[in-house]
């Protein structure tokens, strides 16, 4: 379904519920389910916990459906609630309590060439930021959530472009020092699929 | 400029890029739906929450505020004198009502304090939109 379609869909569903059709909001969340549930994901990576979130994101957002103003998508609307929503929930009850410098780093990156070992290392890396402060963290889960755009990001966290770039910035410098490998796995990669070229 | 560590720093962005734009995706339960909506259907048919007794209120808050108002008038009243005296030592008071006087001081204290900080989230709810 297209971006266009989606927001007449939910333009309908969410006046047909405001008219007092409760059942026209299953609409709304059928579309904005996976979303909302992979978003949660990011927050806290675990399932479960991201279905609660998710499920208590959908149950403020059918709560508060008057006070979404037309000047905005819904989507837009929908996606800084619920980060709203995960950010009060998630600082009630941490995902994580580990701090970014006991994370280890994965030992002989360089050596590391089957599939299982990378999948490893990336997912020591994504838990990484979920160790970072606040601050920074939410900026880096949003970035990566809505594909790399800043603007949209921004539009979520309801902060300045600017704001979230800098914190970007920042909360890379943190990982970065935190994986210095990181480097050193990609030029051996680079290195190693340069010389099978070579050899070929 | 350091471009070599500017050529480094840009390599290792990419790869973290890489690493987090490439997340895999995760599919809600099958029940998730059924569960968000049995929820929604649950608070839409409860009945409406009971709203604030104002009219009942209102006599306790008057009461509330003309103690507090008393002991105001009644702290200036003993205070003013004193202070014209020069004197920075509390007014002689007797000291079963010494006590009572601080302690009202301390409960008054603690009423504004807590009423300002109602007001404040009032303001910063009422500016989200929740209000």
């Amino acid at each position: 379904m297209n971006t266009a379609a989606k927001a007449e869909d939910d333009l309908a569903d969410v006046e047909q519920v405001l008219a007092g059709d409760v059942r026209a909001f299953e609409g709304i969340v059928r579309r904005w389910q996976r979303p909302l549930v992979n978003m949660a994901w990011r927050y806290c990576r675990d399932r479960g916990r991201a279905e609660e979130l998710a499920q208590e994101a959908f149950i403020r957002a059918w709560r508060g459906l008057k006070s979404w103003r037309r000047e905005s998508s819904f989507s837009a609307w929908l996606f800084a609630l619920a980060a709203n929503v995960f950010c009060s929930e998630l600082k009630r009850f941490p995902a994580v309590n580990v701090p970014i410098g006991e994370i280890d780093e994965p030992s002989r990156p360089a050596a590391q060439h089957s599939i299982l070992a990378e999948r490893l290392s990336s997912e020591m890396v994504r838990r990484a930021v979920l160790a970072l402060p606040v601050r920074y963290r939410e900026p880096v889960v949003l970035y990566y959530f809505h594909e790399m755009d800043v603007a949209a990001a921004a539009r979520t966290m309801g902060l300045p472009e600017g704001t979230v770039k800098a914190r970007l910035s920042r909360a890379r410098a943190l990982l970065r020092r935190r994986f210095p490998g990181l480097e050193a796995e990609q030029t051996g990669m680079e290195f190693a699929t340069h010389d099978a070229g070579k050899e070929a | 400029m350091d471009w070599n560590k500017k050529e480094s720093d840009a390599m290792e962005l990419d790869r973290i890029d890489e690493i987090l734009f490439s997340e895999e995706e995760i599919l809600p339960s099958s029940g998730f739906l059924a569960a968000v909506m049995e929820r929604v259907e649950r608070e839409a048919s409860a009945p409406p929450p009971i709203p604030f007794p104002w009219k009942r209120a209102l006599p306790g808050f008057v009461l509330t505020a003309g103690v507090f108002g008393w002991v105001g008038v009644e702290l200036a009243r003993l205070g003013v004198p004193a202070m014209k005296q020069n004197a920075w030592a509390m007014p002689q008071l007797p000291p079963g009502l010494m006590i009572t006087v601080e302690e009202a001081g301390w409960v008054a204290l603690s009423l504004g304090l807590s009423l300002a900080s109602w007001l404040l989230a009032r303001l910063l709810a009422g500016r989200s939109g929740l209000l």
